[in-house]
């Protein structure tokens, strides 16, 4: 990835107004509405499965989907290894910082055997 | 039951003050924001953020999610309404966490709830929705002090990180994968039964199917509500139908330890 942006501060700090809408109108109007009247259990129980699906699908998004195309991608070979070595660190030190930093640098020692 | 406790410090001290409490429960997330905010700094600052606009990005959005797909359609030069939307499309996701924790938040005022909105976040999320199921004394006073504490650590790593990005020169492909490290570890402290690796996998072809097809992020949004409704459908079925299958048993991992604690508690 290069640095080829021509944005200047102004519209950085558009985007970030922008945005902050954005992410702010899901966080809070559900809040707003389920604090004053009460959640059906059905849909308690169908939220469980929500953060799963939702990280595996940007997991997914992250190693084998092209950014700039969605094209199905099968060659990031150092970053398939480096996530199998994230599972087994993340489920024998449940530390999340642990996890983050062995991924990091296993996929800078295996991206320089792979490349 | 189990040898390793999900907090071997179930007895605090009572006199112990509330912010170092709450700082205590807070730790472990803010020190691990610190790998993966220098990160996005890093990463913000090579798509051209300055340093004083990377802090009130980490401030106002705050989700690393975000700010890792902004610097990344920035140095693509994406315009601006196509950022938006899809940071909308990857936000979207806040309403279905923010719903889950609507039971333990009830009676609280408008201006408390535009306060927690602001500052929730996939992993305080994690956090206090655990501490909420597991701990009877924890309020929405406790769980917005972890919000406060999480934002303050990721928004000084940012800083740091667009200040590091300005001095050295950093393989940014690299530095994205620390997200992807993240949310592999949230997917293992999710895990909880057989079922759930079940509709892991469906949502990671589902997902993979849906982007090809949308060609945006919005295939993340479709699949997501997919595997979740399958997981359900699945989950009812099973119950209802076979009580003691094996899909349901729970694993020694570390997402099905809050159930152990529950259980205790009841018997």
């Amino acid at each position: 990835m290069n640095a080829v942006n021509t944005w200047n501060s102004t519209q950085h700090f558009w985007l970030i107004i922008l945005g902050f809408i954005v992410a702010f109108i899901p966080r809070f109007i559900p809040l707003m509405l389920f604090t004053k009247r009460s959640i059906p259990e059905w849909f308690n129980e169908w939220m469980k499965f929500v953060p799963v699906s939702l990280f595996t699908a940007l997991v997914v998004k992250d190693i084998f989907i092209d950014s700039a195309s969605y094209a199905l991608l099968l060659n990031k070979y150092s970053e398939m290894l480096a996530a199998v070595i994230v599972i087994i660190v993340a489920y024998r030190t449940r530390s999340m910082a642990i996890s983050v930093i062995v991924g990091l640098i296993g996929v800078f020692i295996l991206s320089m055997f792979m490349a | 039951m189990n040898k390793r406790r999900p907090n071997p410090k179930q007895v605090p001290d009572p006199n112990e003050p509330l912010w170092r409490s709450t700082l205590r429960v807070a730790m472990p997330l803010n020190l691990s924001y610190i790998p993966i905010g220098l990160a996005c700094g890093i990463l913000l600052h090579a798509a051209g953020f300055n340093t004083l606009l990377t802090g009130l990005v980490s401030l106002l959005i705050f989700s690393g999610g975000a700010q890792f797909l902004i610097a990344t359609m920035l140095t693509i030069n994406s315009p601006l309404l196509s950022i938006v939307l899809m940071l909308f499309f990857l936000e979207l996701r806040y309403a279905l966490l923010s719903s889950s924790l609507s039971p333990y938040l009830k009676g609280s005022s408008n201006r408390f709830l535009f306060m927690f909105a602001v500052s929730l976040n996939d992993e305080n999320y994690a956090i206090n929705y655990l501490k909420f199921a597991t701990d009877k004394k924890w309020t929405g006073k406790e769980a917005l002090m972890v919000e406060h504490y999480s934002l303050l650590f990721w928004a000084a790593s940012n800083v740091v990180g667009s200040l590091i990005g300005s001095a050295l020169k950093i393989d940014l492909s690299i530095v994205n994968f620390a997200l992807t490290a993240l949310f592999l570890y949230m997917i293992v402290m999710q895990i909880k039964n057989r079922l759930t690796i079940v509709i892991c996998l469906i949502s990671g072809v589902l997902a993979a199917v849906c982007m090809m097809l949308t060609k945006s992020t919005l295939g993340l949004v479709i699949s997501t509500i997919i595997a979740s409704l399958i997981g359900f459908a699945l989950e009812a079925t099973l119950r209802k139908k076979l009580p003691d299958s094996h899909w349901l048993w729970r694993l020694r991992s570390p997402g099905s330890k809050k159930e152990a604690v529950e259980h205790s508690d009841a018997n």
